[in-house]
């Protein structure tokens, strides 16, 4: 399989890749949900972030990325990186998330469905994610996710019987996708959010 | 201390200004204006049109005491979507802007709704963020934030040490807490709450509670002065103590189903006594 930027991307492998750095990408202009990106950088070791060849990139909430942004990541994958891109379309309006989505096909090869309330209506339910991968983890909600369509790779996440987390070996690196925003469970101090995060290579 | 009662008391077929002169009459000293809750004062209403409305209490021999809102019981701060957390937001600059038009220096906020949805810590942290620069702005005006303890129905700072280290986190001395009496009797008691928050507390709301009836919420809870179970020689002394001078604000739940004038009088001379001590 070839992505729109060029990229190899043989089939998925298993074990979670050591990390010795972290980066989590800037985006230019407002942030759709800054409790993800603080969430993010609260839960990694400080001293281990803000390089340019980071083994960990992290893309939290986002709709789109630019150019330059998805050239890091190319580059990240080529060198082996583990990349993390956080889905914000849950709560975007229908332009926002149309774009979400192009984008997500156009160049990351990720097909997503629209986005599901998980809270609409009167009906309790469980209010949990379901991680599978490094290793099993139930991380709260983030009220609406945005579930995987027709997918290369493996899930690693499911809310319910839904598909929200993907992970694919792209070149030498590993690119997962998270259609349930982790990152505002790290924000408000989820120890099971935190310890997923950290299993994704860190000792 | 002052006295005052809500304009969302005003029975709804008398409009704004008969009901200034009922407020006055019954002996009150201001007016708590509810932002949303009451035709005469929505989001949409101009600063002109605030204006106007300070014309008329000052007309009627009254002032305003405080800006309050139930907006955000639908637009929390807390909320998970960033569109609802603006608007939230934007209620509490505009609880801000119109407070200044309207002579007064505190507003009242409902600062997060803990649900089965969205979880206690996501709130408190959300809260937290959202108070901060709402605060500075807040301070610029010369408006404090009381943040409302509405206990049990927020399922949100349920123990006064709690709400203590809250306000400790927003760190900002233009936001407090506006203690409503009548809302505490599920996990405590008023007069420990205003020991405990003495020179943080920006207004106070009076009313008392049946326990025997349940939470606090239920609207069957709540009656009028000196009917229920809150210790008032208990809340009277502890106001002395901590010495607080400022705004007592009526805000009776439970309406009366007829004479609705009368309760207005009977409230305002029932403050009296609990004012003067005679208990």
């Amino acid at each position: 399989m070839i992505s729109s930027w060029g990229m190899l991307m043989p089939p998925s492998e298993v074990a979670a890749r050591a990390v010795s750095q972290w980066l989590l990408l800037p985006i230019p202009g407002p942030r759709v949900l800054p409790e993800s990106f603080q969430g993010y950088a609260s839960a990694l070791p400080a001293e281990r972030s803000g390089c340019d060849r980071c083994s960990l990139l992290i893309v939290p909430a986002v709709l789109t990325i630019p150019l330059d942004g998805m050239q890091r990541i190319a580059n990240a994958l080529r060198n082996g990186a583990t990349v993390i891109i956080e889905s914000g379309g849950g709560f975007a309006g229908d332009l926002n998330f149309r774009q979400h989505r192009r984008f997500l096909r156009e160049h990351l090869q990720i097909d997503v469905q629209s986005p599901v309330d998980l809270w609409k209506g009167d009906a309790r339910r469980v209010p949990y994610i379901d991680y599978t991968w490094p290793h099993a983890a139930k991380v709260r909600d983030f009220s609406r996710v945005v579930p995987l369509g027709d997918h290369e790779g493996a899930i690693i996440a499911w809310a319910g019987d839904r598909p929200v987390g993907l992970r694919r070996q792209v070149e030498r690196g590993t690119l997962i996708f998270l259609g349930s925003p982790l990152g505002p469970a790290l924000w408000a101090g989820d120890a099971e959010a935190r310890r997923w995060l950290l299993g994704q290579g860190f000792q | 201390m002052k006295k005052s009662i809500g304009d969302n008391m005003i029975p709804k077929d008398w409009g704004f200004e008969r009901g200034l002169e009922l407020v006055k009459k019954a002996g009150f000293d201001g007016i708590e204006l509810w932002l949303g809750d009451v035709p005469w004062f929505q989001m949409g209403t101009t600063d002109a049109q605030v204006r106007e409305l300070r014309r008329k209490v000052e007309n009627a021999g009254l002032v305003v005491s405080n800006v309050s809102t139930g907006l955000h019981w639908a637009s929390p701060l807390s909320a998970r979507d960033p569109a609802v957390r603006a608007q939230a937001a934007r209620i509490v600059e505009r609880q801000i802007e119109t407070a200044v038009l309207l002579g007064t220096d505190a507003i009242l906020v409902v600062a997060g709704l803990v649900t089965e949805e969205v979880p206690y810590n996501e709130v408190y942290q959300r809260c937290v963020e959202a108070l901060r620069p709402l605060g500075e702005k807040a301070a610029r005006a010369g408006v404090k934030i009381g943040c409302e303890n509405c206990n049990s129905e927020q399922r949100f700072l349920l123990s006064p040490r709690e709400f203590w280290q809250f306000l400790n986190d927003v760190n900002n001395a233009a936001v407090g807490i506006h203690l409503d009496v009548g809302n505490i009797h599920d996990t405590g008691f008023a007069e420990q709450w205003i020991e405990i928050h003495g020179p943080r507390i920006t207004r106070i709301h009076l009313k008392d509670v049946l326990k025997h009836r349940g939470r606090s919420g239920d609207q069957s809870v709540y009656t009028n002065l000196f009917l229920g179970d809150n210790n008032w020689p208990a809340i009277r002394a502890a106001l002395t103590k901590v010495g607080y001078d400022g705004w007592l604000i009526a805000e009776m739940e439970a309406r009366y189903r007829y004479a609705p004038d009368q309760q207005f009088y009977d409230t305002a001379q029932a403050m009296d006594r609990l004012i003067s001590g005679r208990l």
